[in-house]
């Protein structure tokens, strides 16, 4: 038991040391951009990223350094997975307007529905439709032990379930958007989509930084993308950066 | 013999031939596959090396073409025993405009030789929009039409023009469309959104209409030009060499795709200077149709605090470019430069509504109005200058220390959405806040949809346990049997550690209690009126004899046992025995 405890103390001992370490990285990449040296901030904050550890906070401030070093596809890509993790932050949101508007592509134009749902997280939609499930069904097993019970709690039991048909629908909107429709940021200059996944293709069309196109297909280390109607192409991998659809 | 010598003499001959062959004086030329093409089709460049591989295969490098490569390909023959071998090295060749260009001579280290190719020639020719009989005879796959709405317009001003693609009916899919060349002259090209597609017949032919409307500005009076614009695409026609039965063929004919280069013809326009007469004062060039709305809080104030004045131009137009006019009448006010936001309520940025918030500052107490409020603007379609006045409005302005301080309804404003366009970023985010991992999305976690089937479980226990007490309060017999065998397990329990104590008297008592109470129930009668003639009714229900007789045995021993008690403790742990297979032969009885 003592030494079971010992792990546990060394665990929480060196995951606060490492809280520490991110904190002053964060810290020096903050002063970096401070000074103007966007490049630096941003490959400081890249650092704290690499290590698979993030926080809206250090996402939006990797997106405002890489859109000051005048990288508009890796800031909107950061903007993006930082409206991810807090999809209300208002400042995640105007930054990240206010980066796509610099981008020559047509507007990102997302539906009412769409945006309403993007309000909470797929975690949080989830956790809202279980929390509706359980209290219905807690609901319907109270019905059962106390059948005295039923006519106060008919109406709420009805609410309850209507509340998880709905929640459940948004999980599931949310969860189709987030695992089969993903995007791609493109981040290079001015990449060329091809008309195949190979090198020698022909080239379809041209993207600039920061344009989201909506991922189609995929085949080794090339994505299919559609840029508007009727424009298909493949760009490598390595030009662009996949993001989940919600 | 004979065989092997003449074998041996063909070899050595074969041999022989295939050195000569490949001894051959090697080759190198170039050819293009067409020499002329139109702007936005592709050529293809072969290298031809005959006789031997290439080494360091040159890459042209012609100003006005790209070339890409597209592939190499090998071809060996024997043709009248003589060997030839050919490499071909193909290249993409796409031209960015128009004119002849000359793909120069190239060198190649080909079998330690060095060999030159000789130069070739390309013609790039402007892509034309097909005559009108060719079009109305349906043999063109596709073609494109451009439309002005008006063909007199005025310097400055924003229209629509549409562009029309269409295509034959027999086209079964498009893609890889590609604006060659948008040549304007005197407009300006802006956005553009595709319309809703139609159907059309043209000539004798149906055809599918995409139309792709473009916003234009007119940079200059004068004679303009639009056009010819042209653009590549590939289509998707029905394969003419598949051949079988043509029933067939309409559900199983693939398709071959087709590289088709498409122009319009070019439109010409008047472009008018804006008229000289009847120009508004304050008219700063503002070209469109618009309306206004001028709303300013708050009108209760001190001297120097702000006023917010919004002024919303609404309408359709130029709506970046309009700037508000200066204003007359606004001496006594320090006014700060507007902050102005646009929000198009089109595809195309031609209409919406843009919005300057302006504050003014109220400089002595002697003012009592906000004065009025004027924009001008050119309609280009009636040709008349146009003014829009906000009438002026009361505002109270008390000297300094009056009141006090009035709400900053900019500030305020600075949180709401109705920002002001933001001129850069917000900047960067002082605390790291919490680190973790990626969250997965719960969704997914099994764990998490097993857990998410408790509430359903616990439903369904308790629909299952409230569909037994239903049933046992609906069945007293159900309930009396379930009573009575509760107390024959708490009886023999009890039976035992009589039989320990050797207590004799309470013993048979509880045993003949007991014999009462599950005879009673089997019997569906009151326990007390159950005796040892109960065997008799037993056996009216078909009880097997042995059982009868035991039972007939145990009501016995329980008479006896009142005149006689048992000393024995073996013999009450051997009636107790018999007592619980008795039990459970009685209520194995079906009745």
């Amino acid at each position: 038991m003592k030494s079971r405890l010992s792990i546990l103390f060394a665990f929480l001992c060196a995951g606060q040391i490492l809280a520490a370490d991110f904190a002053s990285d964060f810290s020096a990449a903050n002063e970096l951009y401070a000074k103007g040296d966007f490049a630096g901030a941003a490959a400081g904050y890249e650092k704290i990223l690499h290590s698979g550890m993030v926080s809206p906070a250090l996402l939006f401030n990797y997106g405002n350094a890489e859109y000051k070093s005048g990288n508009l596809g890796k800031a909107i890509a950061a903007f993006r997975q930082a409206e991810l993790l807090a999809p209300r932050d208002s400042e995640i949101r105007a930054n990240l307007g206010f980066v796509r508007n610099q981008v020559q592509a047509p507007p990102v134009q997302e539906s009412r529905w769409r945006d309403a749902l993007g309000q909470l997280t797929l975690n949080e939609w989830t956790c809202l439709a279980a929390m509706a499930l359980w209290l219905t069904f807690l609901s319907l097993a109270a019905r059962q032990f106390r059948p005295a019970l039923a006519p106060k709690l008919r109406s709420a039991t009805v609410f309850l379930g209507v509340l998880t048909v709905f929640f459940g629908a948004a999980t599931g909107v949310q969860a189709v958007g987030h695992f089969s429709q993903r995007s791609a940021v493109v981040i290079s200059d001015n990449a060329t989509a091809r008309s195949g996944p190979f090198d020698d293709a022909q080239n379809a069309f041209t993207v600039h930084d920061g344009a989201e196109l909506p991922v189609l297909d995929h085949y080794g280390a090339w994505v299919q993308v559609a840029d508007g109607p009727g424009r298909i192409g493949w760009l490598s991998v390595k030009q662009v950066k996949l993001l989940p659809g919600a | 013999m004979k065989d092997y010598r003449f074998s041996i003499v063909s070899a050595v001959f074969l041999c022989l031939a295939m050195m000569v062959s490949v001894a051959r004086a090697a080759s190198f030329t170039a050819s293009l596959d067409r020499d002329s093409i139109s702007l936005g089709e592709t050529a293809t460049l072969s290298l031809s090396f005959e006789g031997a591989q290439p080494k360091n295969v040159p890459t042209p490098d012609v100003p006005g073409l790209e070339f890409v490569n597209s592939g190499t390909s090998q071809n060996v023959s024997f043709i009248n025993g003589a060997m030839s071998s050919t490499v071909t090295v193909s290249y993409s060749v796409t031209p960015e405009r128009t004119g002849r260009f000359v793909i120069p001579a190239m060198t190649a280290d080909v079998n330690g030789q060095r060999i030159s190719s000789q130069p070739i020639e390309l013609t790039v020719l402007q892509a034309n929009a097909p005559p009108a009989a060719a079009v109305n005879s349906g043999s063109e796959v596709a073609f494109m039409k451009l439309i002005l709405p008006r063909r007199k317009v005025y310097s400055g001003e924003t229209l629509v023009a549409e562009l029309q693609i269409f295509l034959r009916d027999d086209v079964q899919n498009f893609g890889n469309f590609q604006m060659n060349s948008t040549i304007a002259d005197g407009f300006v090209i802006g956005k553009s959104a595709e319309g809703t597609r139609f159907r059309t017949q043209v000539g004798s032919r149906a055809y599918t209409v995409i139309p792709l409307s473009l916003a234009l500005t007119v940079t200059r009076a004068g004679d303009l030009s639009l056009g010819p614009f042209s653009a590549s695409m590939v289509v998707v026609l029905p394969s003419q060499n598949q051949g079988g039965d043509p029933f067939f063929s309409q559900f199983f004919n693939q398709g071959e795709q087709k590289q088709l280069t498409v122009a319009t013809e070019q439109v010409s326009a008047e472009s008018l200077p804006l008229p000289d007469r009847n120009v508004p004062a304050n008219f700063n060039g503002a070209i469109g149709d618009y309306t206004m709305t001028v709303t300013a809080g708050p009108t209760d104030v001190t001297v120097g605090d702000p006023v917010t004045v919004q002024v919303q131009i609404a309408g359709r137009g130029s709506l970046d470019s309009i700037k508000l006019p200066a204003q007359t009448g606004w001496n006594d006010f320090k006014i700060i430069s507007p902050t102005s936001k646009t929000d198009f309520s089109d595809a195309l940025g031609l209409e919406g509504t843009k919005t300057f918030d302006e504050i003014v500052m109220p400089e002595s107490a002697n003012i009592h109005a906000l004065p009025a409020f004027s924009f001008s603007f050119f309609n280009p379609d009636d040709g008349q200058y146009h003014i829009l006045t906000h009438p002026s409005e009361q505002l109270i302005v008390r000297a300094g220390g009056a009141t006090p301080m009035p709400t900053m309804i900019a500030a305020a404003r600075n949180s709401g959405p109705e920002n002001p366009t933001p001129q850069d970023i917000l900047p960067i985010k002082e605390k790291l806040g919490t680190l973790a991992q990626v969250p997965a999305p719960w969704v997914a976690s099994p764990a998490f949809i097993a857990v998410q089937t408790v509430p359903v479980l616990a439903f369904l226990g308790a629909l299952a346990w409230r569909k037994r007490t239903d049933r046992l309060a609906n069945n007293p017999r159900l309930r009396r049997q379930r009573a009575v065998a509760h107390l024959i397990e708490i009886g023999i329990g009890d039976l035992r550690s009589y039989a320990a104590e050797n207590n004799s008297e309470l013993f048979f008592t509880t045993l003949f209690r007991l014999l009462q109470e599950q005879l009673g129930e089997r019997l569906d009668c009151p326990a007390s009126s159950i005796t040892e003639a109960a065997t008799d009714d037993l056996a009216a229900c078909g009880a097997p004899e042995s059982l009868l007789n035991d039972l007939r045995e145990l009501f016995q021993q329980c008479n006896q046992a009142r005149y006689a008690p048992v000393r024995d403790p073996g013999e009450l742990n051997s009636a107790a025995a018999k007592f619980e297979k008795l039990i459970a032969q009685l209520q194995a009885l079906k009745i």
